[in-house]
């Protein structure tokens, strides 16, 4: 476990709050099971239990809350106080609410399962809530999370739209996950030997091979960092308006400063996934947005830009 | 002075124990030595440990007493407000709970929280399907808001916006958040990460959702129509060529309404309500997608790329 700081009084009672009525069922448990059952050491584990022992008001000093430490074992005695847990806060009810919702419509969830019967039950307690979560799963999502769980290796052909092509891949999905409203897989690639992630709405056909490859266990990717951390991309340094600065947010940026020239203007150090991407991004920005660097990109704009005004009957070359 | 865990342990058994509500000087008397000696470092201590209390989620009722103790605040937890219900969840729907919080992604600890306080613990799962969640701090008051019929009110691009609340969507990896809104007396959505600071919520019952209310119909058909409409809408005919008509019939949830051309490509209506939101989700085609009308959209779309154009040559210069 991670080294940390002295956990403060209020994270203590929290999860003191929520281990006493669980220990009060079960009457001893291993304090190497509690422990990890709370995400706690060892030693904050026997501190917390030994500090809770000692609580007490008059006329039951020392004996409010009756557990004790003995051979490696958690044990409760007489069974006064905190016997049930504290009722849901809101944000906790909100987020076992929308983590089921969200689990329902991954691939592979049974609507009439084990899931959705604890949501049920989960709504009596927590009332009419009005929380809808609409993940809308493309159909090739399923086929790709069966292949994940088996091990199928597959064959794709994959849309790369910073190249505008369309190639064939042999790839062993480990995983299918959602972000940010697109759906993406990752998979082990045989083209390269390494884990790649691929948009899912960017395949365009997919063929079983009947090879199957060893499980492996995959972590899922923080998708902040997953760009970021791809050496493949190239950096843009752009000057473009701050108010439109939310036109760019899903997009990695390593960083965004004020202009020193302009007030009302950012400097923002951008990944690149592709030469089209970023003209068609320039495109979209318009005409009060410029690269600074590299250079070689700073015309790039208007040269999408033309290619643009030539499908209107617009050309400029001549001028 | 007592460790700060064991007094907060203290006054929270304290209070749910007594039959009658106490005061502050109670409190201290029963907590012997566990509070400082000094009035105001009293009162002090003690309203920090309520606020501790508060924020795990825990009521203190409170009450103005009468009589010879008129004028005192006394205070006491009532244990009915205080325990969870049991909800009767077997073993396999606890498992199933604990599937769901690890392939939620989030970036609070909110699941597991709720998670302990159902009997189910903390463990590290590999799961091969996942979702990352986006949440905020003022989701979980606008859900209360929406489950209680209490006004919400907060601030959104600078105005402060009172709301009938009555439902959150996620849709697009973005919560959105749809009700009635006061001062326009009208139906409205909004982006819950555009909502500027907290969301204060009002009384509850002070409102009765209509009760053909269906979010996911409610929600406009067209991201570019939310925020507050009041100019007329026009309506763009794009076309795009055949190899991106895959692309935008899933962009603008309109898969089947554009008219086919002859050469494979297809013309699509596209509701204009904010003229740059147009360009900019355009000109994400390049060159693929084209206006071919009404003539001013499409006069807008020339002047927008040879600003472009022009921009670049008074830079070489």
């Amino acid at each position: 476990m991670a080294k940390r700081g002295p956990r403060p009084a209020h994270e203590r009672l929290k999860r003191l709050l929520v281990m006493l009525p669980w220990l009060m069922q079960r009457e001893e448990v291993p304090v190497s099971e509690m422990a990890a059952h709370f995400a706690l050491t060892e030693a904050e584990l026997i501190a917390d239990i030994e500090r809770a022992a000692m609580c007490g008001l008059p006329p039951y000093q020392d004996e409010l809350i009756d557990v004790y430490i003995d051979e490696g074992m958690v044990c409760v005695g007489v069974r006064r106080l905190f016997t049930r847990p504290l009722r849901l806060t809101a944000p906790e009810g909100f987020a076992l609410l929308v983590a089921g919702r969200s689990a329902m419509q991954l691939p592979g969830a049974d609507p009439t399962g084990p899931l959705g019967r604890a949501l049920d039950k989960l709504a009596i307690e927590l009332g009419d809530d009005g929380v809808v979560v609409d993940l809308d799963r493309p159909e090739a999502a399923d086929e790709l999370a069966t292949a994940a769980t088996s091990g199928e290796r597959l064959r794709m052909s994959y849309w790369t739209p910073a190249r505008d092509e369309v190639t064939d891949r042999d790839v062993t999905p480990r995983a299918v996950f959602t972000d940010s409203g697109h759906w993406y897989l990752l998979a082990d690639d045989h083209r390269t030997g390494e884990e790649r992630i691929f948009r899912i709405d960017r395949i365009r056909a997919i063929d079983a091979t009947g090879i199957f490859d060893a499980a492996r266990d995959v972590e899922m990717p923080d998708p902040r960092k997953w760009f970021i951390d791809d050496p493949d991309f190239e950096r843009v340094t752009l000057r473009m308006p701050t108010h439109m600065l939310w036109m760019i947010e899903r997009y990695p940026t390593d960083s965004i400063t004020q202009d020193e020239s302009f007030a009302d203007m950012s400097i923002v150090v951008l990944a690149v996934t592709g030469e089209q991407w970023l003209s068609r991004l320039m495109l979209r920005l318009g005409a009060s947005t410029v690269v600074l660097q590299p250079e070689r990109w700073s015309s790039l704009a208007a040269t999408a830009a033309q290619t643009v005004l030539h499908r209107y009957g617009v050309d400029h070359s001549a001028t | 002075m007592a460790d700060p865990l064991e007094r907060l342990t203290n006054l929270l058994a304290l209070l749910l124990e007594t039959r009658e509500p106490l005061t502050l000087e109670r409190i201290t008397h029963e907590l012997t030595d566990q509070y400082p000696d000094g009035e105001a470092a009293r009162r002090g201590a003690f309203e920090r440990d309520k606020t501790v209390l508060r924020e795990l989620g825990i009521t203190i009722e409170q009450e103005v007493l009468g009589g010879d103790q008129a004028g005192r605040t006394a205070y006491r937890i009532d244990r009915r407000r205080y325990e969870l219900a049991d909800l009767d969840l077997t073993d396999d729907e606890r498992r199933a709970l604990q599937l769901a919080v690890a392939a939620a992604h989030t970036d609070d600890s909110w699941g597991q929280d709720g998670l302990w306080k159902l009997g189910v613990g903390s463990e590290q799962l590999s799961l091969a399907v996942a979702a990352r969640v986006p949440t905020s701090e003022v989701l979980p008051p606008l859900q209360e808001a929406i489950t209680s019929r209490a006004t919400a009110q907060f601030s959104y691009r600078d105005v402060v916006r009172v709301l009938n609340p009555y439902g959150l969507l996620l849709r697009d990896g973005r919560w959105y958040l749809i009700g009635h809104e006061h001062a326009h007396d009208a139906q409205r959505t909004y982006r819950v990460d555009r909502i500027e600071g907290s969301v204060a919520v009002g009384e509850a019952g002070s409102f009765e959702r209509p009760e053909k209310f269906d979010i996911r119909e409610a929600f406009p058909a067209d991201p570019r129509l939310m925020g507050d409409p009041d100019t007329e809408i026009s309506v763009a005919q794009v076309r795009i060529e055949a190899s991106r008509g895959w692309h935008a019939a899933g962009d603008l949830g309109l898969a089947g309404f554009g008219t086919p051309n002859p050469d494979g490509s297809v013309t699509v209506d596209v509701p204009c309500l904010n003229r740059f939101a147009f360009h900019t989700w355009l000109l994400g085609f390049g060159e693929h997608a084209v206006v071919e009308g009404p003539p001013e959209i499409r006069n807008e779309t020339i002047q927008w790329l040879n600003n472009i154009v022009a921009a670049a040559n008074a830079g070489d210069r």
